[in-house]
């Protein structure tokens, strides 16, 4: 087995001595190239070519053909028309074995990995080092180790993936990939379920990567980390090529211009809320937590008034999905009052919630939509027995139907066949927003939005926080979680810091700054209970 | 937009699939005619060629001529017997489907046709004839052995709902249980044939107690057979449970709750009730399936089960596969799967060969539906190579498993692990 620090090492003097020859070889090309599904074009005359050692951001909207542009690199799609060039000889690439050939590698967005095997045999899967038919774990086990330790990428080998954090299994997706010695590295939306410390781990250890002459696609759509760590941008709008710069020339507010195709409102405008009565009052909430002995939440007090957006801040884990559980009733809140608009529901059950609230939903398959129905369908989960769409017992077909057309061009929600396209076919944004409207439509008093944007392109996020504004300024009360700052900072008129199960702080977003509601979070300041109780 | 190729509308996929898995085991069985007729030295050519045609047109068979030769044409016992076999088969189809439908393995229907069958029976002989109407009590007798099947049906229902217990699990335990509550209850019982003292074993008939299921006029469309209106109730509540599923809000709840339990309750919907009404109702039917079967009048049911279940609930697995659940295939799929049971009949009694061979069958077609997934997507690939440009999936997403990984494919699916 060649040792992979020397295989590296090799790499990283042919990559400086080569440099000046190297200056316009292109690690991959992929020139022309056209892919039609059905109906649509999802990848139109597409030009990309990653330069060596460095990294290569792919940028564009939802449903922009990024995935499928990938995908084709990796010989998931064949093309029908364009050619792909590897150090600039043409190869062809039929199936993800070719591509693997070729040294590229590809973290998905949604991990590849077996829950129920170890960390060292997901990432040996499928490269198994074998003597007479036998594992040969340990010289795998030495190699990983060799790796992870040059990248400091952490990751306890004998753990099962279930058991570990997200940012862990994308740590094991990477090693995969060095694993295989791949010099192609493809990492598809991977900030999307990561923490921001952990964010800027990955962001390190991709530049240590380019560093060595690994050529990196990046593809994102948040302008922040495409800022930060490529060193040229493409941009794909509705699968067409839009253009591809330098990022030191450019700006957050062109690139997102160069996606969306109009200028786009990357900060929140919105007048001062003028708050009226209180709509939720939360009183000493307690809720169990489902995996350890403490509560999940432990004594919360807030309230949230007609007209504002209030925003609880934390970091991921720290208490408010299980919040979020027991005030909608998905949990049963272990002790404490919830009051919504004057009654007591405590222990009502979720129909009876929902005659005042309506709930964005964290997890959008497993909550927000049945991925089996249709759009319209999933546009009616609440509302098929109000009078309007039922019968005598029969769904009034036509009622739904009319319903969910209004919604989808009220909202803009873009789907394949209209209200009967199944949801599972959307892409995730239009997902999003087909809860959105189905939700703000509902029209109640109290709008519970959890992460709304997340994994979401500048366009949509643009939209949901209009569209959030311009219900707070209907007079809704609105309760906003989420892990963004810049999210926090823009669109709360109160923010609630939850640290531990506790909220730690109540800050004003005009007052504060990113730095002081990042200690908040860390749990390093609080202000004492007195003061944070209303 | 094009017209949409016929082949890849999702309905017509589905029929083409059952439709060549029925073609493929039928072939796999003429097949198997033929290795034994040329292996056995008993055999001949021409009785393999006989035993196919009859495997492929048992239903039309009228026995042989003078000579020798089989004969062809309208028979109408073999046809009446079809369908008065297919009614109790589209019962147990009907709940096998409907319970897929909202999610749920009805692994229990042997069970629940138990239980529909002890009640009913129970029912039919015990009430007095001599002071009742015979319809009603054929009527109370269908009722009660639904609502027995209903109520067994629940029990697997409730343990899903609330304990999260496989209803598979739940299932199969309650089947022994009922199939050995209904011995138990039947050798304490005044029901026992004892007046034909060479049929140990069997409970009465129902036309001892002068109850027997109507007609319906069917007797003379199809003289010397056992059909009755048992495949006309039947008929009808699969047209009932497909109105109920397609069309009716409750219908969505079941569904909703099927497919995605968890975004069901978010959205304020009962899951928990629901999943036991959707087994009860699978139960109900797959009683009531058992109610039609025996209170025929012509069918006797032999009490000592508790070595084995009945096949027929069984078959609705198979049945309700066929028809890829929906309740209206359900009643082809039902009809198909008995006259198979018809042309095995013919084979044994017009050939050497006997009714095994239509078990194969079965088997092969039963293995078949089980991919029908798969042969599903290859006939839409077939369709494609026709007609490019159907399907309107306007967002296509990538296909997730790059088999590079050598990690087995991980569907999205609602965040429900099952």
């Amino acid at each position: 087995m060649v040792s992979v620090l020397a295989a590296l090492r090799v790499r990283a003097i042919k990559t400086e001595g080569g440099r000046k020859n190297l200056e316009n070889q292109y690690a991959i090309e992929m020139l022309n190239i056209t892919k039609k599904f059905p109906g649509i074009i999802a990848n139109d005359n597409i030009t990309l070519q990653l330069k060596k050692g460095e990294i290569h951001a792919l940028l564009g909207e939802n449903g922009a053909g990024k995935s499928t542009l990938m995908s084709v690199l990796f010989g998931l799609y064949q093309p029908e028309e364009g050619i792909i060039k590897k150090d600039g000889e043409v190869v062809s690439i039929k199936d993800p074995n070719d591509a693997t050939a070729l040294g590229i590698g590809m973290v998905h967005q949604h991990f590849k990995l077996v829950d129920v095997f170890t960390v060292l045999d997901n990432i040996i899967l499928g490269a198994e080092t074998t003597k007479c038919g036998f594992l040969q774990k340990k010289e795998a086990c030495k190699k990983v180790e060799e790796i992870s330790k040059r990248y400091g990428l952490n990751v306890d080998l004998d753990a099962k993936v279930e058991d570990i954090t997200v940012g862990m299994q994308q740590r094991v997706e990477i090693l995969k990939m060095l694993y295989r010695d791949n010099e192609i590295l493809i990492f598809d939306e991977p900030t999307a379920v990561l923490t921001p410390q952990e964010i800027e781990e990955l962001m390190a250890t991709m530049k240590e990567f380019a560093r060595e002459g690994k050529s990196i696609l990046f593809i994102s759509h948040k302008l922040n980390e495409i800022m930060e760590v490529s060193d040229r941008v493409s941009v794909l709008r509705k699968g067409k090529y839009i253009g591809t710069v330098n990022t030191k020339d450019t700006t957050k507010q062109e690139l997102s211009n160069m996606m969306v195709g109009r200028p786009v409102q990357l900060e929140v405008t919105k007048d001062e809320a003028k708050p009226a009565g209180e709509v939720l009052k939360v009183d000493h909430l307690c809720v169990h937590s489902h995996v350890q002995k403490r509560n999940a939440v432990n004594d919360v007090s807030f309230n949230v008034r007609a007209g504002e957006i209030v925003c609880i801040a934390g970091i991921d884990g720290n208490g408010q999905t299980e919040l979020i559980y027991g005030l909608t009733g998905l949990d049963k809140p272990a002790s404490g009052t919830i009051t919504l608009c004057g009654k007591d529901i405590s222990h009502a059950s979720i129909r009876h919630r929902g005659e005042h609230m309506s709930h964005i939903p964290e997890d959008r398959h497993k909550h927000g939509l049945v991925l089996d129905f249709t759009l319209e369908q999933n546009m009616v989960l609440q509302r098929f027995n109000e009078p309007r769409f039922e019968n005598h017992g029969f769904i009034n077909n036509k009622a739904v139907r009319d319903y969910a057309e209004e919604l989808i061009k009220k909202f803009d929600v873009r789907s394949g066949q209209g209200p009967i396209t199944r949801a599972r076919s959307m892409s995730g944004g239009n997902q999003q927003k087909a809860i959105i409207a189905r939700e703000v439509d509902r029209d109640k008093d109290l709008i519970v939005a959890v992460q709304p944007t997340r994994g979401l392109d500048v366009g949509a996020i643009e939209f949901i926080h209009s569209q959030l504004v311009a219900e707070r300024d209907r007079g809704k009360a609105i309760l906003l979680v989420s892990l963004e700052l810049d999210e926090v900072m823009s669109l709360s008129d109160r923010i609630l810091v939850m640290y531990e199960g506790e909220i730690v702080g109540e800050l004003d977003p005009k007052k504060t700054t990113v730095e002081e509601l990042g200690l908040y979070m860390a749990g390093a300041k609080r202000t004492a209970k007195e003061e944070t109780a209303v | 937009m094009k017209k949409e190729h016929f082949l890849q509308s999702e309905g017509s996929k589905s029929v083409a699939a059952s439709v060549l898995s029925i073609l493929i085991g039928l072939a796999v069985g003429s097949i198997v005619i033929l290795i034994v007729g040329l292996t056995s030295p008993n055999l001949s050519l021409s009785s393999a060629w006989d035993g196919i045609r009859i495997v492929f047109g048992g239903l039309f068979s009228t026995g042989r001529n003078a000579a020798g030769t089989l004969t062809w044409g309208f028979n109408p016992t073999n046809i009446g017997n079809m369908l008065f076999r297919a009614a109790p088969l589209i019962m147990t189809g009907l709940s096998v489907g409907m319970a897929y439908k909202t999610g749920l393995f009805n692994i229990g229907a042997p069970g629940q046709y138990l239980m529909g069958t002890l009640v009913s029976l129970s029912i039919a002989l015990g009430l007095p004839s001599e002071t009742m109407s015979t319809t009603l009590i054929w009527l109370l007798a269908f009722l009660g052995g639904t609502l027995a099947g209903a109520l067994w049906g629940a029990i697997p229902g409730l343990f899903k709902a609330l304990l999260n217990i496989n209803e598979v699990l739940a299932c199969i335990m309650t089947n022994w249980i009922a199939a050995n509550l209904v011995t138990w209850l039947f050798d304490i019982s005044s029901f026992k044939n004892v007046t034909e003292s060479t049929k140990t074993g069997y409970i009465y008939k129902t036309t001892y107690n002068g109850v027997a299921t109507a007609k319906m006029g069917l007797d003379k469309i199809f003289p010397n057979s056992q059909v009755n209106g048992g495949i006309l109730i039947a008929i009808v509540f699969a047209i009932g449970v497909y109105v109920l599923m397609s069309k009716t809000t409750f219908g969505y709840q079941l569904k909703a709750c099927g497919s995605n339990r968890h975004a069901a309750r978010y959205a304020g919907i009962a899951d928990k009730r629901n999943i036991v009404l959707s087994m009860a109702i699978a139960g109900g039917l797959s009683a009531a399936g058992a109610s039609l079967y025996y209170l025929s009048g012509n069918t006797e049911f032999f009490w000592s089960t508790y070595q084995s279940l009945p096949a027929i609930g069984f078959n609705g697995i198979p049945v309700a596969m066929l028809a890829s659940c929906n309740p209206i295939g359900i009643i082809f799929t039902a009809i198909f799967m008995s006259m198979l049971d018809i042309s095995g009949l013919q084979l044994t009694n017009l050939t050497a060969y006997n009714e095994y061979i239509t078990n194969v069958i079965i088997a092969v077609i039963v293995y078949l539906s089980a991919f029908s997934l798969v042969i599903k997507m290859w006939i839409g690939k077939l369709g494609k190579k026709n007609d490019d440009g159907a399907d309107a999936n306007a967002e296509p997403a990538p296909v997730p498993s790059p088999a590079a990984d050598a990690v087995p494919a991980e569907t999205e699916k609602g965040g429900d692990a099952k």
